[in-house]
């Protein structure tokens, strides 16, 4: 009667049987959620990709303990996994491909090492268990690699979308406008000043038109961050002009004892403008004929 | 008298240009304000510039020494304005300042000569 073995020593009895080419079955999985009609990868690179898979998983099958998680041979091959999930998502593949891989590869790796070794793995829970916590682990490398490009993408949006909602412009020579809409926080208003204060550099600009016409409410930490704002701008030797206040904001700046006395304020954008020109000497006139 | 630290040089009848140099010491500056008095009092000055352009950030030491300048200077009625503040400058000083400061401030002179001008 056979003596039945423990994982682990199915595991070695792998790694002493002499593993033959499984690469080409291994590259099956990758042609079809990765390669065809989809052209994430081409066939050479499913190939490579193939034939480093299945070093590394021998690599992990002869470490002293495969089942060791943080064994460099698992680490290594989580790496790997991680590289290919980064490499799919970053030409437009999805997730769901990468995981379709990852359960197919799975089943293929079984099959192969099945048929090379001639244990039947099926019989045994334990090794179906063991390559099915090695896969998931990968799965869930790949997750990872999902979630950091979604958070990589959201920070470029959010950014993007902060930088074009406060646009500068330069709507005279020297005069610069900044309409400010919605919330000011800290973090808006450094990338707002930063990006004011280096513009009144480049343009040479003498006089900034701040309109707050679309800040609907306004809190001290933001009153405060606006008259950072204006004494910045004044620093630099250039005017700060607010305009667009409305009455619930300038209800608001008094009640929480804004010094106003060094700011600039006109009622509309129009009027700041012609309060800009006024204070740069230009004069301008409606031509009559 | 030569003034260690800093060029003073006269640029119009009644307006003197302060340029720092990397040898200035800001934290001790007793003698060198008083050599930057004695300079713009002889040659009756009504305005002294302060160029910033080589100062990429102003701390709390060096916005002190400003103010002292700025201050001192006011006492024989001699405005100082500064000039070619640096955004970086900008942005750390209204970080921890929170007064209005000693000196006037202008990108260029001539700005600040037609922005006088103007008011």
């Amino acid at each position: 009667m056979a003596q039945k073995k423990t994982a682990s020593e199915k595991l070695t009895a792998l790694f002493n049987l002499k593993i033959g080419d499984i690469a080409g079955a291994l590259s099956v999985p990758g042609r079809k959620y990765f390669g065809g009609d989809s052209r994430l990868m081409d066939d050479d690179e499913i190939a490579d990709a193939s034939g480093d898979f299945k070093n590394l998983i021998i690599a992990l099958l002869s470490a002293k303990d495969p089942t060791d998680k943080g064994s460099p041979q698992f680490q290594a091959l989580a790496m790997f996994f991680s590289n290919l999930a980064q490499r799919v998502l970053m030409r437009g593949g999805h997730v769901e491909d990468v995981v379709r891989y990852a359960q197919l590869l799975q089943h293929t790796l079984i099959e192969a090492l099945e048929q090379d070794s001639g244990i039947e793995f099926t019989q045994s829970r334990s090794t179906l268990l063991y390559f099915s916590g090695v896969f998931n682990e990968l799965i869930m490398a790949a997750f990872r690699v999902y979630l950091e490009e979604k958070e990589s993408a959201l920070s470029a949006q959010e950014q993007a979308l902060r930088e074009t909602a406060t646009p500068i412009t330069e709507i005279w020579d020297g005069v610069l406008t900044l309409p400010i809409i919605g919330a000011l926080d800290s973090s808006r208003t450094m990338l707002v000043m930063e990006a004011l204060l280096n513009r009144i550099a480049k343009d040479h600009a003498r006089a900034v038109v701040m309109d707050l016409t679309g800040v609907k409410n306004i809190d001290s930490q933001v009153s405060h961050h606006l008259i950072q704002m204006v004494r910045a701008i004044q620093l630099m030797g250039s005017e700060a002009i607010i305009t667009g206040i409305r009455p619930e904001i300038a209800r608001a700046l008094i009640s929480l004892n804004i010094d106003m006395r060094d700011v600039i304020t006109r009622a509309s954008l129009s009027d700041g403008l012609k309060e800009a020109f006024r204070r740069m000497g230009i004069h301008v006139s409606q031509k009559t004929e | 008298m030569s003034l260690s630290g800093v060029h003073l040089t006269q640029i119009g009848r009644a307006d003197f240009l302060l340029e720092p140099l990397r040898s200035l010491n800001v934290g001790d500056n007793a003698r060198l304000i008083e050599g930057v008095v004695e300079r713009l009092l002889r040659a009756g000055a009504a305005r002294l510039y302060y160029d910033l352009s080589s100062q990429a950030i102003i701390d709390p030491v060096y916005y002190a020494w400003l103010n002292q300048l700025a201050k001192t200077v006011a006492a024989i009625n001699v405005k100082m304005v500064c000039v070619h503040m640096q955004p970086t400058a900008a942005f750390a000083l209204v970080q921890f300042e929170r007064e209005t400061p000693a000196f006037e401030t202008a990108l260029e002179i001539s700005d600040w000569q037609n922005s006088a001008h103007n008011k």
